[in-house]
């Protein structure tokens, strides 16, 4: 066992990442088992609960939750994906792991008892706890122990899904934000790993049943564009509808904390009387839409009515995740879009569930805004390929949609509204990379061969007195020739002489002209001016970069809003 | 940790023992939770099989009680606790057919057949809603599905009972020709001595126009019940089909009066009555009957072929002649005046000629003018069996 604690900390932070994985399988099967019992328990074996059990439930369910967050577990609250981010940017990498046990049994009770709110984001942030404790157990570095969160999250989710590709972007895409080699690798580790660790205990069954997918000719396509534009308007109206509602919530008075789970459990629990299939998770429901069980009206109505109750749950702060009534909403409005196409185009062969199935991908990219994610989730849990051209058209148009009427994604928004300045990874994806094409001069330099007489150079030199003079040694090696002292050898020179014999410098590192001017400030170090070679000729000067040009290019350059 | 400082966890030694039992620790409360997470599980599936179990008994109490409403909830509670159950997504897929909705019926069918596409039960149901919803090319290709799939029990006799739905399916499309091969198949698939499949070919074989083996199917039948009506009804219609007028007469003869004058029975006994009355060739007649009979059809092919001329608004004098009808009077008329009975029995020899007349007009007729009526129509239906006889 020795030879495990003198690995060097890149490798012992692999390793821990699949102890990481396992931990957070183990964790998530717990909850997901708690989960069911409660459900069972609280609301009883049956998918229609009886009245009394759907409407009391959830409330009473509701002030216990209430009293848990306030008084015992107070960072429960909320769906826990900015509570990662924050833990990574700027408590180092910190989840206390009373937030893990709190999650499991907040979330464990609130969503048991029909509470319209996930388990995924809550499973993410019980998945970063334990990361979290273990290594500050021990002792890593401050470097690994701000990564180790993201790892432990991609765990806990990817356990959550059954899903480890779809745990690992999500990661990547809203988390960390950039796709760094040295935590890419634990983050897989630790997804697989956990993944591993859940299938053992529930089943490589994947959430739903997905039913199979066909495309039968590209103008299907079409079907998919319009369910795309549904589902941007769909996430704009939950997007636009926490927005609005979730400050004028927290400007209520204190008091009303201990009653807002209890009121939106009552309100969901008289939405269940009806209509149970929002409460809850809603994975069942989710999987009978896949097989085209429910008709369009009523398709429609659950999307609207879980929206409803998701906002309920999710406003009055009870703790849960919004990964599954997104799903939920995806499912019911893509099979709802489906069916009324199937209307009017008979001849479209798609099923409703390949449509629902599809739908679940377009609301997680315009909710969410994850578009990655959400391609690839869908992919996933269908296990066919076929599925990712209507994936991509219907997510992207849903992600526009959503990005042009909403500019601040939804987890960026509720850290605003909760007085954190986190890093917005969809910004930061998106601002312009400047490279040094951007800020290199082609002009301006002089370049001299080893073999030319000192006088030729002088004699250009002097017809360009601002140009810099490079010394091409050999096709990638140059030297910065001192332009004084050329002018000095030139009038007395013998025929011999040549730029080798006056004073340089060298050799000079150079650039490439599809580099990041980030990266050319690293290499520039002290040198005045550094030449820019082309790729594919490295004795060919394609420009030159100094530091003022570098400078120039980030300062005309326009700041977005 | 950047591989330019590559530092070690073994450097410095307070870390070490630390680091060795935290992760002593932590494999230990692995384990631990490990146990207790295997615990957990273990009850959790325990109960959810016996709920799921319990849902899905209720669910099969409720179809077979005719409530395939309840029993669509059963199932679906049934599934939510055991949701990749084939046996449960089977029921409540059946259910679902039985409620009509088959959409989604088909949609959870295609699911399980993506998981054993040779699944002759999932293939037949997919068949029957094929069918329901008038899909002939997706009918018949999971009844071939269901035909060559798997069946858990007795599937000789499962493969058997698809390719007889197939068969029924096929003529109620009215697919004569390609139920015909497939009702062979089911012959030959018979096990020897079960006469009540038996009986179910030889009504398919009637249905498929396969008189010939009808009627044999038919004789093994009679030959185990003689008294079968249905047998006797098949094989009157088969013999009467095949021509074999005297046979059909016998069968009809044995079946019982009221079956007899049933309505799809009666035309054809009259029929065979008045064809054996036509019938110059029967065995035991005398040379004048035989003659009379001959000379009767001749008369009444000429009436019959003035009446056709006259509908159709042609002469049958029409020289030269431009229809059969006229062509074939025309080839008769001279010697149709000599035919007369007793020129008909002194020279015995010219029956045939004089009857492969009446058929040639009748036929002619039947072409121009339909398909005749009463007597004409036996004189119509004679020539055919004269000529299987007598080619």
């Amino acid at each position: 066992m020795h030879a495990v604690f003198t690995l060097r900390e890149d490798r012992f932070f692999l390793m821990l990442a699949v102890l990481i994985g396992v931990f957070s399988g183990l964790a998530v099967v717990c909850f997901r088992l708690a989960i069911e019992w409660t459900q069972i328990t609280l609301l009883g074996p049956s998918l229609s609960p009886s009245f009394p059990r759907v409407v009391l439930a959830p409330a009473i369910a509701g002030i216990v939750v209430a009293l848990l967050a306030i008084h015992v577990f107070p960072r429960v609250r909320g769906s826990g994906v900015n509570q990662i981010k924050a833990a990574m940017y700027i408590s180092d990498g910190y989840v206390p792991f009373t937030t893990v046990i709190g999650k499991f049994i907040a979330c464990a009770l609130a969503i048991g008892s029909g509470q319209s709110l996930g388990p995924e984001d809550p499973s993410l942030q019980m998945g970063a706890g334990i990361a979290s404790l273990i290594g500050r157990s021990l002792r890593l570095s401050q470097e690994k122990l701000r990564l180790i969160a993201p790892v432990g999250a991609a765990a806990g989710l990817a356990a959550a899904f059954n899903a480890p590709i779809s745990a690992v972007l999500f990661v990547i895409e809203e988390v960390i934000g950039t796709w760094s080699a040295g935590v890419l690798g634990a983050i897989v580790l630790a997804a697989v790993s956990s993944v591993v660790t859940m299938r053992a205990f529930l089943g490589p069954e994947s959430l739903f049943r997905v039913p199979p997918f066909r495309l039968a000719g590209p103008g299907e396509v079409l079907a998919y564009a319009a369910l795309g534009v549904a589902g941007g308007a769909a996430s704009l109206v939950l997007l636009k509808w926490i927005v609005y509602a979730r400050p004028k919530m927290q400007a209520l008075p204190r008091w009303t904390e201990y009653f807002q789970p209890a009121a939106a459990g009552l309100l969901i629990g008289l939405i269940g009387v009806r209509f149970p299939q929002v409460m809850g998770a809603g994975y069942a429901i989710v999987d009978q839409a896949l097989h085209g069980q429910f008709v369009w009206q009523l398709l429609l109505l659950l999307a609207a009515l879980k929206l409803l109750a998701t906002g309920f749950s999710f406003l009055s702060g009870t703790p849960g995740g919004l990964f599954a009534p997104t799903i939920f909403v995806g499912a019911m409005l893509g099979g709802a879009v489906g069916s009324i196409e199937h209307h009017f185009f008979p001849s479209l062969t798609a099923t409703i569930g390949t449509f629902a199935l599809v739908g679940i991908g377009t609301l997680f990219a315009g909710f969410l805004r994850t578009p990655i994610t959400s391609v690839f989730m869908v992919i996933e849990l269908s296990g066919n390929y076929t599925a990712i051209l209507p994936v991509i058209i219907s997510t992207m148009i849903a992600y526009g949609i959503s990005r042009a009427y909403q500019k601040v994604p939804l987890f960026d928004l509720l850290a605003r509204q909760d007085g954190l300045v986190l890093p917005s990874i969809e910004e930061r994806r998106e601002m312009t990379s400047f490279v040094v094409e951007d800020a290199m001069r082609t002009g301006g330099v002089l370049v001299a061969e080893p073999g030319e007489h000192i006088v030729e150079v002088a004699k250009r030199a002097e017809a360009n007195p601002e140009a810099a003079l490079l010394l091409r040694m050999r096709p990638g090696e140059w030297w910065l020739l001192d332009r004084e002292d050329v002018m000095r050898l030139a009038p007395d020179a013998a025929r011999t002489t040549t730029p080798i014999h006056a004073k340089s410098k060298g050799p000079v590192p150079y650039l490439f002209r599809d580099q990041s001017l980030a990266e050319a400030l690293q290499v520039m170090g002290d040198w005045p001016v550094l030449p820019v070679a082309s790729r594919a000729d490295l004795g060919k000067l394609e420009g030159i970069l100094t530091l003022a040009d570098t400078l120039h290019a980030f300062r005309k350059t326009p700041k977005e809003e | 940790m950047s591989a330019t400082s590559p530092s070690t966890v073994g450097e410095e030694s307070p870390r070490i023992l630390s680091r060795e039992l935290v992760v002593i620790l932590c494999v230990l409360a692995l384990v631990l939770l490990l146990a207790l997470t295997a615990l957990l599980s273990r009850l959790y599936h325990k109960k959810i099989h016996t709920l799921a179990d319990a849902m899905f008994a209720q669910g099969e109490a409720d179809e077979q009680a005719g409530q395939i409403k309840t029993a669509l909830t059963d199932y679906r509670n049934a599934l939510a606790y055991n949701p990749s159950n084939p046996l449960f997504q089977f029921h409540l897929a059946k259910a679902l057919a039985a409620a009509g909705r088959d959409e989604e019926a088909r949609s959870y069918l295609l699911n399980l057949l993506s998981e054993s596409p040779g699944s002759g039960e999932v293939n037949l149901e997919l068949a029957r809603i094929a069918k329901n919803n008038n899909s002939m090319a997706d009918a018949m290709r999971y009844y071939q599905g269901a035909m060559y799939g798997e069946w858990a029990d007795d599937p000789i006799a499962m493969r058997w009972q698809v390719r007889r739905e197939l068969c029924e399916f096929l003529l109620s499309r009215g697919a004569v020709k390609q139920a015909a091969p497939e009702v062979i198949a089911l012959e030959e698939n018979i096990p020897a001595g079960d006469l009540a499949r038996l009986k179910i070919v030889g009504q398919l074989l009637l249905r498929t126009q396969q008189w010939a083996r009808a009627l044999e199917v038919y004789h093994t039948l009679l030959a185990a019940g003689p008294n079968d009506e249905d047998s006797l009804a098949g094989a009157a219609q088969a013999a009467f089909q095949l021509g074999q007028y005297v046979m059909a007469m016998e069968y009809f003869d044995r079946l019982p009066r009221e079956r007899r004058e049933q309505p799809d029975f009666a035309n054809r006994f009259d029929m065979t009555r008045q064809i054996l009355a036509a019938d110059p060739f029967l065995s035991g007649l005398t040379a004048e009957v035989r003659a009379q009979r001959v000379a009767n059809a001749l008369a009444l092919a000429q009436t019959r072929a003035e009446n056709c001329a006259r509908q159709t608004g042609q002469s049958l004098e029409q020289a030269p002649p431009r229809t059969d009808l006229q062509r074939v009077y025309q080839q008769g008329k001279n010697v149709q005046r000599d035919w007369t009975p007793r020129y008909l029995e002194r020279f015995p020899d010219r029956l045939d000629a004089a009857m492969a007349y009446v058929f040639s007009v009748e036929n002619a007729a039947a072409t121009a003018c339909g398909e005749p009526q009463g007597d004409d129509r036996a004189l119509w239906l004679l020539g055919p069996s004269r000529s299987v006889v007598n080619p």
